[in-house]
């Protein structure tokens, strides 16, 4: 990789002094790619959800970053990602979605993987009728692994394989939020949503982590969240965001709640955290429901969101739990889709040459500067 | 169809239309069992490596068998 061609020592300035990362951040292709290299697949960045492949034997292809990969629960319930390639002449293995009985066979010319990834048998390799041959060593052509790690109902990757081990890089958010590190459940299909929003991808993330935009952007929130109430994390690295020290939603008439999470400490009995883990998931914890947002980059300019809500208590998914996830589901998606708007705005914004990249408040904006330095970080070390 | 009857080749050819596993191990093992008959090895074998492969896809109860026959033919690990 050649030198980057960007000064950007005047992102990683405090806060006070700093700029935002520079236009060609948000309009540049070739930035994008660098940014696939250095900031992705160097680090642990959010592929999808553990719900995504629930049963044994699940199978759900995804292409991130152009990676062809699938997510494969093989039968004793493991959890992997593979490059979703034959070994033998690179076919994408796995078409659609859905369960696998057994192997996953190739359909060029039949190459048959375990769900694990060993491969399991080269039909007619060694001539018709022959499905072995000494240059062919099975144990060495098993589906390339790509290194995983699953943490609050999301699947993350490091596609270089360098990087520290999750428990490592994620240590700090790991202490943090240990009152959240219990069951999850997928209650419901309305808790599962996607948007497409045209941006880049870093604008999503720099929007959520700021509560300054807040009593502007989500006006309903003023009600039950006030700005006042809210505060920023910031300083703890590789994640950022904000919290609030009143969560009180009013889901049901009657002030019924969903089941919480027992044995956390007091902090969560009122409050809750919204950290934008780097680089691409914002995770709402709550005591009783989390929420997991992954900022898919398609392009330099196109986004798509991931949303997936996780209740506490299998019984959520019954139907006297209906009306209220309905409600819960809908306000959070009306809260997501304001932000389009702006995130959009931004990116429109991103083309005027005279913007030099922004000028933060020192003490509005502390978790969107963190953000971008830590990107210039990245992309200049 | 290497040593398959024409009904035979008839029903594969449905069964590869239809992308019905079990059905197509069944019948590429009835194949391999008439190519076996007749002492063709390698057309055993390669009828038996059909069935195996679509056998194993669809978790057939009979995937087993069928990689025991290919393994006694020095065919398959």
């Amino acid at each position: 990789m050649t030198a980057f061609p960007f000064d950007l020592s005047s992102v990683m300035q405090p806060v006070a002094q700093a700029r935002g990362l520079p236009n060609p951040f948000y309009t540049d292709p070739e930035v994008f790619q660098v940014e696939k290299e250095r900031v992705f697949f160097r680090n642990w960045a959010a592929l999808g959800f553990i719900t995504d492949c629930p049963e044994p034997g699940d199978a759900k292809p995804v292409t991130f970053l152009g990676q062809p990969l699938v997510m494969v629960r093989d039968r004793d319930g493991i959890l992997r990602v593979f490059q979703n390639i034959c070994r033998h002449r690179g076919m994408i293995l796995v078409q659609q979605e859905g369960p696998i009985a057994r192997v996953i066979r190739c359909p060029y010319h039949s190459w048959s993987y375990e769900l694990n990834g060993a491969l399991r048998t080269t039909p007619h390799v060694g001539g018709p009728g022959t499905n072995r041959h000494d240059a062919i060593k099975r144990d060495e052509l098993g589906l390339i692994e790509v290194r995983s790690h699953q943490w609050m109902g999301i699947v993350f990757i490091n596609i270089d394989g360098q990087a520290a081990p999750f428990e490592e890089y994620a240590g700090d958010a790991i202490a943090r939020y240990a009152d959240f590190e219990q069951p999850r459940y997928r209650c419901g299909d309305e808790g599962t949503f996607t948007m497409d929003v045209a941006s880049n991808w870093k604008l999503a993330i720099e929007n959520g982590a700021e509560s300054y935009h807040l009593p502007w952007i989500h006006p309903g929130l003023n009600s039950y969240s006030r700005l006042e109430d809210h505060y920023h994390i910031d300083s703890v690295g590789p994640f950022c965001g904000q919290g609030v020290t009143v969560y009180n939603p009013s889901l049901s008439e009657d002030g019924r709640r969903f089941p919480a999470y027992s044995g956390q400490g007091e902090k969560w009995a009122n409050g809750a955290e919204y950290p934008m883990f780097f680089p691409n998931v914002m995770i709402g914890l709550q005591n009783d429901h989390t929420w997991a947002f992954i900022v898919e980059p398609v392009t330099h300019d196109r986004s798509r969101e991931h949303v997936q809500i996780f209740y506490t208590d299998p019984d959520v998914a019954g139907d006297e739990w209906a009306a209220m996830r309905r409600k819960n589901a809908d306000m959070w998606a009306e809260v997501f889709a304001e932000d389009v708007f702006v995130v959009e705005g931004m990116q429109k914004g991103r083309s005027a040459t005279g913007f030099d990249g922004g000028k933060f408040s020192p003490v509005m904006d502390n978790p969107t500067h963190e953000f971008h330095s830590w990107v210039a970080q990245q992309m200049t070390d | 169809m290497l040593g398959a009857d024409d009904r035979l080749d008839s029903a594969l050819l449905a069964a590869h239309a239809a992308n019905d596993l079990p059905n197509l191990s069944r019948l590429y093992t009835q194949a391999a069992d008439l190519a076996e008959t007749r002492g063709d090895v390698d057309a055993t074998c390669f009828f038996l490596t059909q069935a195996y492969v679509f056998a194993l896809q669809a978790d057939c109860v009979g995937t087993g068998g069928l990689h025991a026959r290919l393994v006694a033919y020095r065919r398959e690990e």
